[in-house]
C-alpha cells in the first residue's frame, strides 16, 4: 500500500469519528443543497442546460488544439503573452522567472486550483516573494497553513469561532466572531495587499477562444482587484478550460453558478483578454497566460477517459458525495478532492500510488447525477479500478481470493457449499466473540460495525420455501 | 526554416500541440445536445423582470422619468455618502449631468486615471442591463476596470432602452458592437460584492462595492 493510501486511511478514520467536524460539514452541505435546489428551479429545463454544457465542452475538448490556437492568437493581438507549460515545473519556472525579472515583491492571488496543483506559492516564497491569497476562504486556510478543504469553499471545515480565534491571533485588530466584522477585517488587511502588489495571479474558469479572453467568476470581487490593480496579470489555467465561443457563456455562467453555490449567476462574471489598451483608463501593463498540460494531454489520448476533461470545477460532485461528507476534504491529501479528485488524481499523478481513491466511493452515482456537464463519474472510478488492477501488482491474498471466488460462483453446488461455510464461519466467530478481531476474515468491516446474527438458512433455501418447493 | 520566437523560448508549445493532435485522431461520439429544448423561460417584460431580479440580488434600482431626474437622484445619494472623492467616468453624457454634483463633491474624472483607493463612490454608464439575471454589463470603456470595483458604492447611470432580455441577447449585442475586441475587460455584475465563506453566512461587501445602485431613466430626456 502506498504512503498516500496509508495516510488516507488514517485521516479518514480519524475524521469520520470527529462528530464536531461532521456537524460543520453537514451544515455547510445542507445550506448548499437548499440554495442549489432553488437555483435549479430557475431554469425552465435544467436537464437541457446540462446537455448543452456537455455539448459545448465536448466540442471544445475534441478540437482542443484548434481552439487553444485561436485563443492564443487573439490574446497576442491585444499584446498579451501565452506560455505553454508541459508540466508543473515549467509553469512554476515561467512565473518565478517573470517575477524575478520584474522585481516583484508581493503577489496577490485569486483562487486558482492549478496553482495548488503546481505548488506555485512555495516556489515564489522561496524567492522571498510574499504571496497573499485573496479569496476569503483561501485567505483563511493560508493563515492556517492549510490547503483548501473544498475547491469552491476552501474554509468549509471551520466555524466562526475558529476563524475569529485565527484572525485575533494573525491580524490583531479584530476580536469578534460576527461574520460581518470578520469579513471587514479581512477586507481591510487585503486592501493594503491589493494596492501594494506588483503581480496578480488568477485562474480561469474558461478560456474563450473566439474572444481571446479568460472568463473569471468571483463573488467577492477579489478576482477583479487582482486583475485590475497590479502591474502584471498572470493567468494560470489548465489547457482543458477552453470553450469555443463567448455565446457559450450564456449557458455556462448560470450553470456553473447554480452547480457551484446555487446562485443564478456569480456576482462578478469577468472577461479579461490583455493588458491595458492605449485608449483605456487602467489595467495591468503586462498580461501573461500560462497554459498547463501536466498530464491532461494523456487523458485526452485515452478515449474512454477523455470526457473527464469536460469538468468545470463547480464542486457539485464533492457536495453530493457521502464519502466526502464523512472523511472531509483534507483526508484525500490531493489538490482535487471528492469524486472528481478521485477520478482525476490517479490519472494525473499515478494510477498505482493513488488507486486507493478509486475505492473511496460507494458507487452510489450521486456525483454523476449532479454533474452539470454530465461526466459519468462513478463509471470512471470503475475504469480506474480496472486499469490499476491490470497495471499493478495487487496483494497475493487478493488475487487468490478472487480466484477462489470465481471458482465458487461458477458452479451452483460449489456456491451453495461456500455459502454454508460462510454462515458457519460467521456463527463460530460470533459465538467465540471473535467478530472484528484479527482472526476474523471480515475484520475490515466488522471492526467498525456490529455484525448481524448469521442467518440459519441461505437465501436460496428461504426463496425455495417461500415458493413451496421445499 | 526560420524559427519563431515562441519555438525557441517555448519548446513545450509544439510538443503539447503535437500530443493533442495525435490524441484527437481518435474521435469520441458527439453527445445528444439540447437542440430544440428551451433552457430558460423567455423574459416577457424586461423592465419588471430586471427590477424583480435586482431586488433578489441586492442591487438598488431607482427608476426615474429621464436623465435630469437621474442626476438629481445621484445628488441625493451623494448627500449621504461620507466625504471624499467621487470618481466619474469621463463621457459627454456624464459631463453634462455633473455640474450639480460638483457643487458639493470633488470629482475625479476617468480621463485623469483610475479611481484612487480612497474614492467614496464611482459613477459610470453601462453597456447593457440584463433582465434575466438583474445584471449590469460594463466594459473597460465604462470608466475602466477599477471603476466598478474599488469604491464602496458603485452608481450606474442607465436608460430603459439598454435593457436586454437575457444573456444570449447581451452576447449578441457584444458581437454587434465588437465589445470584446475593443476592450481588454468586460464584466457582468450581478449585485454587490459578497461572500459566504464563513459558515455559508451571506456577508455583503467582501472586496468590492457594498452598494450597487442602478439609476434607470425611462427616457433620455
Amino acid at each position: 500500500m502506498s504512503n498516500a493510501a496509508h495516510e488516507f486511511l488514517r485521516s479518514a478514520a480519524e475524521k469520520s469519528a470527529d462528530l464536531a467536524h461532521r456537524q460543520i460539514i453537514r451544515r455547510g452541505i445542507d445550506s448548499y443543497n437548499a440554495a442549489n435546489e432553488r437555483g435549479r428551479s430557475r431554469f425552465l429545463d435544467w436537464e437541457a442546460a446540462r446537455l448543452r454544457c456537455q455539448e459545448i465542452k465536448w466540442e471544445a475538448v475534441n478540437n482542443l488544439d484548434r481552439y487553444l490556437l485561436e485563443f492564443e492568437q487573439r490574446v497576442k493581438d491585444r499584446g498579451g503573452q501565452v506560455f505553454w507549460a508541459e508540466n508543473s515545473e515549467e509553469a512554476r519556472q515561467y512565473i518565478t522567472d517573470l517575477a524575478t525579472a520584474r522585481g516583484v515583491h508581493k503577489v496577490v492571488k485569486s483562487k486558482s486550483m492549478v496553482s495548488e496543483e503546481i505548488h506555485l506559492g512555495p516556489a515564489l516564497e522561496k524567492l522571498g516573494i510574499k504571496v497573499v491569497e485573496t479569496d476569503l476562504g483561501e485567505y483563511i486556510v493560508q493563515l492556517r497553513n492549510e490547503t483548501p478543504y473544498h475547491i469552491v469553499t476552501p474554509a468549509m471545515h471551520l466555524n466562526r469561532t475558529q476563524i475569529a480565534a485565527l484572525f485575533k491571533e494573525k491580524l490583531g485588530d479584530v476580536d469578534t466572531d460576527d461574520p460581518q466584522q470578520l469579513v471587514a477585517a479581512a477586507r481591510r488587511a487585503l486592501r493594503r495587499d491589493f494596492f501594494s502588489a506588483e503581480m496578480g495571479i488568477s485562474g480561469a474558469n474558461f478560456l474563450v477562444a473566439d474572444a481571446g479572453m479568460i472568463a473569471l467568476t468571483t463573488n467577492e470581487g477579489n478576482g477583479r482587484l487582482c486583475t485590475s490593480v497590479p502591474r502584471i496579470h498572470v493567468v494560470l489555467s489548465g489547457i482543458e478550460k477552453v470553450i469555443p465561443r463567448l455565446q457559450d457563456l450564456a449557458t455556462l455562467w448560470p450553470v456553473l453558478a447554480t452547480a457551484g453555490t446555487g446562485q443564478p449567476i456569480t456576482c462578478y462574471s469577468t472577461l479579461a483578454g490583455g493588458p491595458r489598451q492605449p485608449n483605456e483608463v487602467d489595467g495591468p501593463e503586462e498580461f501573461h497566460v500560462v497554459l498547463v498540460d501536466n498530464g491532461r494531454s494523456e487523458l485526452l489520448a485515452n478515449v474512454e477517459e477523455r470526457e473527464v476533461l469536460h469538468c468545470i470545477r463547480c464542486g457539485a460532485c464533492i457536495n453530493a458525495c457521502p464519502v466526502f461528507r464523512t472523511v472531509g476534504g483534507h483526508s484525500y491529501g490531493t489538490t482535487y478532492m471528492g469524486p472528481i479528485g478521485s477520478v482525476l488524481t490517479p490519472r494525473l499523478r499515478g494510477l498505482n500510488e493513488f488507486q486507493h481513491l478509486s475505492y473511496a466511493s460507494s458507487l452510489c452515482g450521486a456525483c454523476t447525477d449532479v454533474c452539470p456537464v454530465k461526466i459519468n463519474l462513478h463509471h470512471h472510478l470503475l475504469h480506474n479500478r480496472r486499469d490499476a488492477v491490470n497495471a499493478s501488482d495487487r496483494p497475493w491474498s487478493e488475487r487468490i481470493g478472487f480466484k477462489l471466488w470465481r471458482w465458487a460462483v461458477e458452479d451452483a453446488r460449489r456456491f451453495r457449499g461456500a455459502g454454508w461455510l460462510a454462515r458457519l464461519g460467521m456463527r463460530v466467530m460470533h459465538r467465540l466473540h471473535l467478530d472484528g478481531t484479527p482472526l476474523d476474515p471480515a475484520r475490515p468491516w466488522n471492526k467498525n460495525h456490529a455484525a448481524p446474527p448469521a442467518p440459519a438458512k441461505s437465501f436460496r433455501a428461504l426463496w425455495g420455501k417461500r415458493n413451496g418447493n421445499d | 526554416m526560420a524559427t519563431t520566437e515562441s519555438e525557441t523560448e517555448n519548446p513545450g508549445r509544439a510538443r503539447i500541440l503535437e500530443r493533442l493532435r495525435t490524441a484527437l485522431r481518435e474521435p469520441t461520439p458527439r453527445p445528444p445536445g439540447a437542440e430544440g429544448r428551451t433552457i430558460f423561460a423567455p423574459v416577457k417584460d424586461v423592465m419588471a423582470r430586471f427590477q424583480k431580479e435586482c431586488a433578489a440580488n441586492i442591487t438598488e434600482c431607482i427608476v426615474t422619468p429621464e436623465m435630469q431626474s437621474s442626476a438629481k437622484a445621484v445628488e441625493d445619494l451623494l448627500a449621504v455618502i461620507p466625504s471624499g472623492e467621487i470618481f466619474v467616468q469621463d463621457s459627454p453624457a456624464l459631463r453634462r449631468l455633473a455640474p450639480e454634483w460638483q457643487a458639493t463633491r470633488s470629482i475625479r474624472w476617468s480621463s485623469e486615471g483610475g479611481p484612487r483607493e480612497s474614492a467614496q463612490a464611482t459613477i459610470t454608464s453601462a453597456e447593457a442591463l440584463v433582465a434575466l439575471t438583474g445584471s449590469v454589463l460594463v466594459s473597460a470603456a465604462c470608466g475602466g476596470r477599477g471603476a466598478s470595483v474599488v469604491a464602496p458604492v458603485h452608481i450606474v447611470m442607465a436608460t430603459a432602452d439598454q435593457l436586454v432580455p437575457d444573456l444570449d441577447a447581451a452576447f449578441a449585442l457584444m458581437r454587434e458592437r465588437n465589445t470584446a475586441f475593443q476592450n481588454s475587460y468586460v464584466c457582468l455584475i450581478t449585485g454587490s460584492s459578497r461572500t459566504a465563506d464563513i459558515e455559508k453566512i451571506l456577508v455583503m461587501g467582501a472586496h468590492g462595492p457594498i452598494r450597487l445602485i442602478v439609476i434607470l431613466a425611462m427616457h433620455h430626456d
